[in-house]
């Protein structure tokens, strides 16, 4: 096991752990586009909170290629794809609970959304 | 600082105190961590990360426009021009609170949260009642952190749930025209950057 020594942690923590990867992958969304967020129920790593399974919502923001955690997680490689803000609707999140105005805004990984019909 | 002084001041359980001292004994017995390297995380933690880097961060925007333009378009490159930039931030969002919109943040998934601009946060950002009630009744959990928000306010609550975080940069607070960056500094509170609050006026 490589031991974090002393002399490492100025620079572990002035740079982290970039999750952002350098290459290049064509995004599968733009802003603007609508998007499905998809029905996954697994026991894995995964980054998708429950409330936006199925829920449809719009694209914000194209941040960039970042490592996938539902396969790093698991030692199966960084998968790497876009990450996108989704905007959503609290109405269509939670219904009469949620005030007209209010927006929820959700990061997302490529491969939890889909093109909305 | 001397290794046993350790305080683990945000274990509200003392068991789980206890299980952090034996799992740190163990690891060092067996080699796996250096106690001085964790003590020197520590440290940096209490002497140079913290919400002072925010507000800073905030009191720059406030005052010098071409810097707010930037920070808003590029949180990250904005941020690292002043130095904070680092573990748990290195992809930063700022989000601009104004007269009709409140950004409130939140990581629904576990805790995440920009240390080197905010430090570590607090415990009630990590508690579940937080995480699991401020996405879908915002309006009530600010109310109980004593901040009405109008109805014609729009609320934006911020899930971080992949590796971008978030900085709010609150209202900057009426009668403040006069004071210069560091005095507006003085005047942002840690809870104004995850915006549960609202940043001091100078008569506080």
């Amino acid at each position: 096991m490589n031991m974090l020594t002393t002399a490492m942690v100025p620079t572990v923590l002035a740079t982290g752990d970039p999750a952002r990867v350098d290459v290049e992958i064509a995004p599968k969304f733009k802003a603007g586009d609508k998007v499905t967020v998809v029905n996954l129920n697994k026991v894995d790593h995964n980054r998708l909170p429950a409330y936006i399974k199925g829920k449809v919502g719009t694209v914000t923001f194209d941040h960039g290629v970042f490592v996938f955690p539902d396969t790093s997680a698991h030692r199966k490689g960084p998968k790497p794809q876009h990450v996108y803000t989704v905007v959503f609707n609290a109405r269509d999140l939670w219904g009469e609970a949620g005030h007209p105005r209010d927006r929820m805004y959700v990061d997302a990984w490529d491969d939890y959304l889909e093109h909305a019909r | 600082m001397k290794h046993d002084n350790h305080s683990h001041a945000n274990v509200l359980i003392p068991e789980v105190g206890l299980r952090v001292k034996a799992l740190e004994s163990l690891l060092a017995e067996k080699k796996a961590i250096d106690p001085a390297a964790l003590d020197l995380i520590i440290e940096t933690f209490e002497t140079q990360m913290g919400p002072k880097n925010g507000a800073k961060v905030v009191a720059k925007a406030w005052t010098d426009p071409k810097y707010r333009k930037w920070l808003l378009e590029d949180g990250t490159a904005a941020i690292k021009s002043l130095g904070y930039i680092g573990i748990q931030g290195e992809n930063m969002v700022a989000l601009e609170n104004t007269p009709s919109v409140h950004n409130v943040v939140v990581c629904t998934l576990c805790s995440c949260y920009p240390w080197p601009t905010l430090g570590l946060p607090p415990v009630w950002f990590k508690s579940a009642p937080y995480r699991a009630r401020v996405v879908i009744e915002p309006r009530s959990v600010l109310k109980e952190f004593g901040l009405d928000v109008a109805d014609d306010v729009e609320v934006r609550v911020w899930d971080s749930t992949a590796e971008l975080r978030y900085l709010v940069i609150p209202v900057r607070p009426a009668g403040t025209e006069n004071l210069n960056e560091q005095e507006l500094a003085a005047l942002v509170t840690r809870d104004s950057m995850i915006r549960t609050g609202v940043a001091q006026s100078p008569s506080h």
